[in-house]
């Protein structure tokens, strides 16, 4: 067995691993990742999963329901660390698992990888409890430094496998044990459906984009996001930042966020840049939903979270979103791999009505089959033993 | 970064043996009556992270300190003596005499200060308390928004709003009559008024934190410091008593009936690495309650349990804390945390859980958790950017504030003048900064211990200062290419076409710690 399987098996018991392994770890995935672009391409089938915050137990929940490593394709984006008791278990297994099987994992960065952010939020002091230094968290701080801003999804199906023969119907909601809770024609009305009509407002057949927080008043073309330097701490300003911080909402155009950091954009946005950039969905994370998922402005963006009950006290439920390849060679990635720069592919039949969110497009017009897994908090009874109390140090 | 805290106090070791006499012990002082004291509006005066030393020596810092410990002491169960009337007594009466088995001769009960013991309760404090119960009140002209949303509730905003309309009024109606006129009403409100109103959450943010658990602190310090509990008392904390047991833990109910009613979230966070999402004074008052016990002249305790306490390690049966809540702040604040929490409480608590684990009794707990206070709330950016300075706690700088082991800053003096040895505030020995090991950067709350709210833009303020604050002093981290930029808050402003959104009622949502508020 080697050492990174061993790693692995370790970590998947919730035991961190030493100092030194963690040392080397980090080196390896540095290597690895610094290779990779800022945008990655991914090809479906895919799993793709929002925020976990250090829910380790929540996390295998997760690859119970969607599959193990390598058997499953998954595509995370970010938060892994801050606000959970196991950020460092979590961070490392993903990590581990990255290094492992490199082409079936792929991790972009959250806001919550950065220093700044990790020192205000808990990992740091995380780290700092579980090893009686910071070296892990600068370690893992390294790491983050290399980690994607995005990804795009190339090769989605536009049909379910449950319909085959209906190329209607567009969503379907699965519950943690396989179950078909709903299925929905055209976008999904279980969540946040803004008005009628069907089918995602850009490039119906157009890849997926990835990205931890939204979209930049900087960025018009995912090519503009290959162009940052992002081998970095994470910005208070700018392009990098906004990708990691800004969330959709119902205004038009660009707001003031009231985070501090990035924007907030309106469904004419992401309308124009899904048009723009050949794009069928955004899919972001970073930002609690009740039921796991929200699709918004007409199925144009959806948010994916992944960590159900939050801060052990939200109640909500958690979510992933699975694409599945087209095996009739009929989906997007014969059509576009985001990075072509086509004015107008896929736009026929709808160029009229961007702008107007109760347009019907034919229901051939519509984005990527979509199942979203829903699942809950991993039961009470597979978390463990509580460690022993050290003497917290102000009470020594 | 923040500065240290201040450090060791000489001389302030040896508190379990002294001697001095109560009237020795930390006391804020009351000022005599003027009708033309120099009230103000209070305003913001910690704008940077490099204004921190300033505070910790000033006259404001000295005074809370003063005023919290105070408050502390009192709690602390008392020794009786044979001939102290047994009609105080909360304990069970000793076994009946006429009882086949003699019991040897002990000391007889101590006296403690339960919550749910029946108290006199002078007119000053009662008057709060109806004024507390009217805040509540006013949930039901501001009731919860239905229908989807993310997780604060904007109804907050209503509730805050008629808080603000009649803060005024309503002080006016319930502070007495005689402080309103002695000090000039005008000058009394203008000052409280911002005290109070930072007391209740941010209506921005929709959370709530200790800065605003701190501003209702320096409410009552503040009504104090103007005589307005003189109606009651004997001078050997039973008027304290009745502010914390009376008027501080129903203050702590109606907050807890906010924090459900529309969700409010942890005010920045530590997640689980802070003490508790919301609170930190019933922890210190808690644990006051089951120390052991002193006489009238002794200083608060370092260690030890009253006899007939709980065992720290009870926090964890449910049972136990649902029958004790009723009666100890400690307890009360651990129910609030079983009540809002699901999963392993060791999983979602480790910094109460460890704390749990401790041998020395709850004196031991209360001395750390005043440390940890003075560390975690009262010496971070963060918390105190927002208190607002005026007459009653001062900015100015406290003369008797010595200075800073090692750095050439000046530490607050924890003692009244005159004050002897064991008068000095427990964290003034103990404050030492731990974690700060080697190669530890000097980041915003270095301990593994932190409060969740330390360096998150929060409130406790009352907005009233016009100055803009500054982002809480952003790490001095290594960053290897890029770093973090330390200057500059970067809200945006090149593109505000929109209104802010749902985006901010969000339950623990992450904000930039560098951004204004």
């Amino acid at each position: 067995m080697s050492d990174i399987d061993r790693a692995i098996e370790q970590l998947r018991a919730c035991r961190p691993i030493p100092e030194h392994e963690v040392r080397e770890l980090c080196h390896k995935a540095r290597e690895l990742l610094v290779e990779e672009g800022n945008v990655v391409t991914v090809n479906a089938p895919v799993m793709i999963c929002g925020d976990i915050h250090g829910q380790f137990h929540d996390l295998m929940e997760l690859f119970r329901v969607g599959g193990d490593v390598p058997d499953t394709n998954y595509l995370f984006m970010g938060d892994f660390v801050d606000r959970g008791f196991y950020s460092l278990e979590t961070f490392l297994l993903l990590l581990c698992l990255k290094v492992r099987y490199p082409d079936r994992m792929t991790l972009i960065r959250g806001n919550h990888e950065s220093r700044q952010i990790t020192t205000v939020y808990g990992f740091y002091d995380e780290c700092l409890r579980k090893y009686g230094s910071a070296n892990v968290w600068r370690y893992c701080c390294d790491v983050f430094d290399y980690l994607a801003l995005g990804a795009i999804v190339l090769g989605a199906s536009n049909t379910l496998p449950s319909a085959p023969n209906r190329d209607d119907v567009e969503v379907e909601v699965h519950s943690s044990d396989g179950r078909i809770i709903s299925r929905f024609l055209g976008p999904s009305e279980s969540q946040g459906r803004i008005n009628g009509g069907a089918g995602s407002l850009g490039d119906p057949a157009g890849a997926i984009l990835c990205v931890h927080g939204g979209l930049s008043p900087l960025i018009d073309k995912v090519d503009k996001i290959r162009l940052i330097d992002r081998k970095q701490e994470v910005p208070h300003e700018g392009a990098m930042c906004d990708l990691l911080w800004s969330d959709p909402d119902e205004i038009d155009g660009w707001g003031l966020s009231p985070r501090g950091a990035g924007f907030l954009f309106g469904a004419d946005i992401v309308k124009q840049f899904n048009r723009k950039n050949n794009l069928s969905l955004i899919a972001r994370a970073h930002q609690l939903v009740m039921e796991g998922f929200k699709e918004m402005f007409d199925a144009s963006i959806v948010t994916v979270w992944s960590a159900p009950n939050y801060c052990y006290r939200c109640g909500n439920v958690a979510a992933m979103l699975e694409l599945q390849e087209d095996a009739g060679g009929l989906g997007v990635l014969a059509r576009s791999n985001g990075d072509v720069n086509r004015s107008d592919g896929g736009l026929a039949g709808g160029s009229a009505s961007w702008g107007q969110s109760d347009v019907s497009l034919p229901t051939k017009k519509k984005g990527p089959g979509r199942i979203y897994h829903v699942f809950q908090a991993a039961p009470q009874d597979s978390r463990g033993m509580p460690a022993k109390k050290p003497v917290a140090d102000y009470f020594l | 970064m923040d500065p240290p805290p201040p450090t060791a106090f000489p001389n302030s070791t040896s508190t379990t043996t002294a001697t001095t006499t109560a009237t020795t012990l930390p006391r804020l002082a009351v000022l005599n009556p003027s009708n033309t004291h120099p009230f103000q509006t209070p305003s913001k005066c910690i704008h940077t992270a490099a204004d921190l030393p300033r505070f910790l020596s000033s006259l404001a810092y000295r005074d809370i300190g003063l005023f919290l410990l105070q408050l502390n002491r009192a709690l602390c169960p008392r020794k009786q003596s044979q001939s102290q009337p047994q009609s105080q007594q909360q304990q069970p009466a000793p076994p009946s005499a006429a009882g086949p088995l003699r019991l040897p001769p002990r000391d007889p009960p101590a006296r403690r200060f339960p919550l749910d013991a029946p108290r006199s309760d002078p007119a000053s404090v009662v008057r709060l308390r109806e004024l507390l119960a009217k805040l509540e009140a006013l949930i039901d002209e501001a009731p919860p928004e239905r229908g989807p949303r993310r997780f604060g509730n904007p109804a907050f905003r209503k509730w805050h709003a008629l808080l603000q309309e009649r803060a005024e009024g309503l002080l006016r109606e319930h502070l007495p009559a005689e402080t309103l006129e002695v000090w000039g009403e005008q000058g009394v409100l203008q000052e409280v008024t911002s005290y109070f109103v930072g007391a209740f959450g941010s209506k921005e943010r929709l959370d709530y934190g200790t800065g605003h658990e701190l501003s209702f602190l320096a409410f009552l310090g503040g009504l104090w410091k103007l005589g307005a509990f003189g109606d009651g008392g004997d001078g050997q904390g039973e008027v304290e008593r009745s502010l914390v047991l009376g008027v501080f833990e129903p203050y702590l109910q109606v907050v807890r009936r906010l924090i459900l009613t529309y969700t409010l979230e942890p005010a920045g966070s530590h997640g689980v690495w802070g003490l508790d999402d919301h609170s930190f004074l019933p922890y210190i008052f808690g644990s006051a309650q089951l120390t052991r016990p002193i006489s009238d002249a002794e200083p608060m305790p370092l260690e030890g349990s009253v006899r007939g306490a709980p065992q720290p390690a009870d926090i964890l049966k449910p049972a136990i804390v649902d029958r004790l809540r009723a009666e100890n702040m400690y307890f009360s604040a651990i129910g609030f945390i079983n009540d809002v929490k699901t999963g392993p409480f060791w999983e979602h608590s480790p910094v109460l859980f460890d704390i749990s684990g401790v041998r020395d009794g709850w004196g031991k707990i209360n001395k750390g958790m005043i440390k940890m206070f003075n560390a975690e709330v009262l010496s971070k950016f963060p918390v105190v950017q927002h208190f607002p300075f005026g007459s009653l706690f001062s900015w100015d700088p406290d003369p008797e504030a010595q200075p800073l082991a090692g750095s050439g800053l000046a530490a607050p003096s924890a003692t009244t003048a005159g004050g002897g040895p064991g008068t000095a505030a427990p964290w003034a020995q103990a404050t030492k900064m731990p974690g700060a090991a080697a190669g530890v950067p000097p980041g915003p709350g270095i301990p593994y211990t932190k409060v969740p709210w330390t360096n998150t833009p929060r409130g406790g303020g009352s907005g009233t200062g016009g100055a803009g604050t500054r982002p809480p002093g952003a790490p001095a981290v290594p960053a290897p290419r890029g770093g973090v930029p330390d200057t500059g808050p970067p809200p945006p402003t090149a593109f505000p076409r929109g209104t802010p959104g749902t985006a901010s009622n969000q339950f623990a949502v992450t904000k930039a710690p560098w951004a204004k508020e």
